[in-house]
């Protein structure tokens, strides 16, 4: 098998008020996986990340980012390769152009001029924000903040790449344009972390779901696993994703054969429908 | 030779003023000006200006230097003909070059006016018992006078200070903060301030943004009923305010060291070429204004 990517052991956190945020978590994740991270709000999600990313410093545990355990010599070495786009893209913009926004990271790699402009027309015609290179992020709007935000963490060229509650605050045409931009960087063999309360789109999109609770995870595996596992839906207060619920309706009810082939997405489960008619 | 001097730009004031009104009329009839953003205040009107403004793309370093040697011009040499030629071109500049309409300027150049007004009429009119100076006027138990030499004092200092002003402001309606900023590091500004003015900068629309929710919130439960809720809403909303700037603090903090913030904040500043014929110009009015003061001294 090959060795994870990121590979996080017995891994402690203590607020500074002496509440426990991470509780021993344990996990492997593997190159170009596509995880869905759930879990109720004050789970541990956001800590974790943090965490991971090293801005937090967690009392005991270990990470290792391919193989080379990480302390405070390469904690470098771990932000340049793992970036978060935070869910308020208002707590991450700190520049006061959209240019020098997306270059704030690779300027702070300490990458020589040429290729940080390299780096920053990429990455904004990647997101597709050419045109707003020159404005200030005072005058975007939430959708078109959001893209920077992301264009920030592309131009930084991380392998991994965290994704902080980024449907929230979005319209459903920019959530699709988000999802656009996941597959995108899904068949750039990007590993994407994503923590979401939206399970319907976790259900579509992950190929595997992580479930925190009060600081630990208390289950891993895929998508399905997860959702038909009522007593872990019901300890981190989740639902069921709508089109699994369906699913397993119309197969009680024998309307359509217990095939066991779940459809992930609304276009599969209505041609699934209409071979039965 | 005065006369001549004053008639002379008289007459250009009033043709920039018909360029500017002539190009604004065009520029409405061709295609819609686009703006970007809301209405804040005013403070925040300038800087919309500023990244709207068509000389936007010029070297931000050739316009402050240009605006602050205008201004140092316009003090030291004191001279009324020098003054108005500053405004003349400073407005040409702004309104004609950079497509601010007229209104606007003219609001803009006005905020400072009732500060000006009554720095200068301090200057003119003096009080007295007794019925002195060229000009009286009797109030009650006292004169206010003044005379024609104190009246022309004022306004040429009125026209001097309205130069200098005219010259700061084709800065700032023409250069947004972040590129002043970077001036301001080249001109070897010690980096404390440096980075601190790039947050506070930033952070100035997202605390606006914030009290301006939070304002909206207090006003749709009636936190503004009257005066005593007014001022209990207004106390509760800044100690709130205080609370989330911290917080929102922190959170930047993080977000920053997740993109590898060390300890030094460096921006992307984009470098502007200069053109010779700016320079050129620049030297040529600054000459111009050498030689009316030598011709009016």
């Amino acid at each position: 098998m090959k060795e994870p990517i990121l590979k996080v052991r017995d891994l402690y956190y203590v607020y500074g008020n002496g509440q426990i945020g991470l509780d021993g978590v344990d996990i492997d994740i593997n190159e170009g996986e596509k995880i869905a991270v759930i879990g109720s709000n004050g789970a541990g999600k956001s800590t974790f990340f943090l965490n991971v990313n090293g801005v937090l410093k967690a009392e005991s545990g270990e990470i290792s980012y391919r193989g080379t355990m990480i302390n405070k010599k390469n904690l470098k070495e771990l932000r340049k390769n793992i970036g978060i786009v935070f869910q308020d893209a208002d707590n991450q913009i700190i520049a006061s152009t959209v240019r020098a926004e997306v270059a704030f990271g690779p300027m702070n790699l300490k990458l020589p001029k040429e290729e940080v402009i390299k780096r920053v027309d990429e990455a904004l015609t990647y997101m597709d924000i050419m045109d707003f290179k020159d404005r200030p992020p005072h005058y975007l709007s939430g959708g078109e903040k959001k893209k920077v935000s992301i264009a920030d963490i592309i131009a930084m060229k991380s392998e991994i790449i965290i994704f902080d509650e980024p449907t929230v605050a979005l319209d459903p045409l920019n959530a699709e344009m988000l999802e656009e931009v996941l597959s995108k960087l899904s068949r750039e063999e990007k590993t994407i972390l994503i923590s979401t309360h939206d399970v319907d789109f976790a259900y579509r999109w992950a190929e595997r779901i992580i479930v925190f609770c009060q600081g630990k995870i208390i289950a891993d595996g895929s998508p399905l696993e997860i959702f038909q596992n009522e007593e872990v839906l019901k300890r981190s207060n989740l639902k069921q994703p709508m089109l699994l619920n369906v699913y397993e309706s119309l197969v009680e009810k024998h309307l359509i054969a217990d095939e066991k082939i779940y459809p992930r997405s609304i276009e599969v489960f209505q041609k699934m429908i209409q071979v039965i008619k | 030779m005065r006369e001549i001097i004053l008639f002379v730009l008289g007459f250009l004031a009033v043709a920039v003023l018909l360029m500017a009104v002539v190009g604004q009329y065009h520029s409405q009839d061709g295609k819609h000006h686009h703006k970007i953003g809301h209405k804040h205040g005013e403070g925040v009107v300038i800087d919309m200006h500023a990244y709207a403004s068509k000389i936007r793309g010029w070297n931000p370093t050739f316009k402050v230097s240009l605006a602050m040697v205008l201004l140092i011009l316009c003090i030291a040499l004191n001279n009324p003909c020098v003054s108005v030629a500053v405004l003349i071109a400073m407005a040409y500049l702004t309104m004609v070059k950079g497509g601010l309409s007229v209104n606007e300027y003219l609001s803009v150049l006005m905020i400072p006016i009732t500060f000006i007004l009554l720095g200068t009429l301090a200057i003119a009119i003096e009080f007295s018992f007794d019925p002195i100076g060229q000009f009286n006027l009797h109030c009650g138990f006292f004169y206010i006078y003044t005379s024609q030499e104190k009246l022309k004092e004022m306004i040429f200092l009125i026209l001097k200070v309205f130069a200098a002003v005219s010259a700061l402001q084709m800065m700032t309606l023409s250069t947004p903060s972040s590129e002043i900023i970077s001036v301001m590091r080249k001109a070897h500004v010690p980096k404390l301030i440096i980075e601190l003015m790039n947050i506070i900068y930033r952070y100035i629309f997202i605390l606006l943004d914030v009290y301006s929710k939070m304002k909206n919130s207090a006003d749709s439960r009636q936190g503004y009923c009257d005066f005593k809720t007014s001022c209990y809403t207004f106390g509760g909303i800044a100690g709130n305010m205080l609370i989330i700037s911290l917080k929102k603090a922190n959170a930047y903090y993080d977000a920053m060291e997740a993109r590898c913030y060390d300890g030094e904040m460096i921006f992307l500043e984009e470098e502007k070429k200069i053109e010779i014929n700016q320079i050129i110009m620049a030297v040529i009015f600054v000459a111009v204004l050498f030689l009316l003061w030598g011709l009016t001294k």
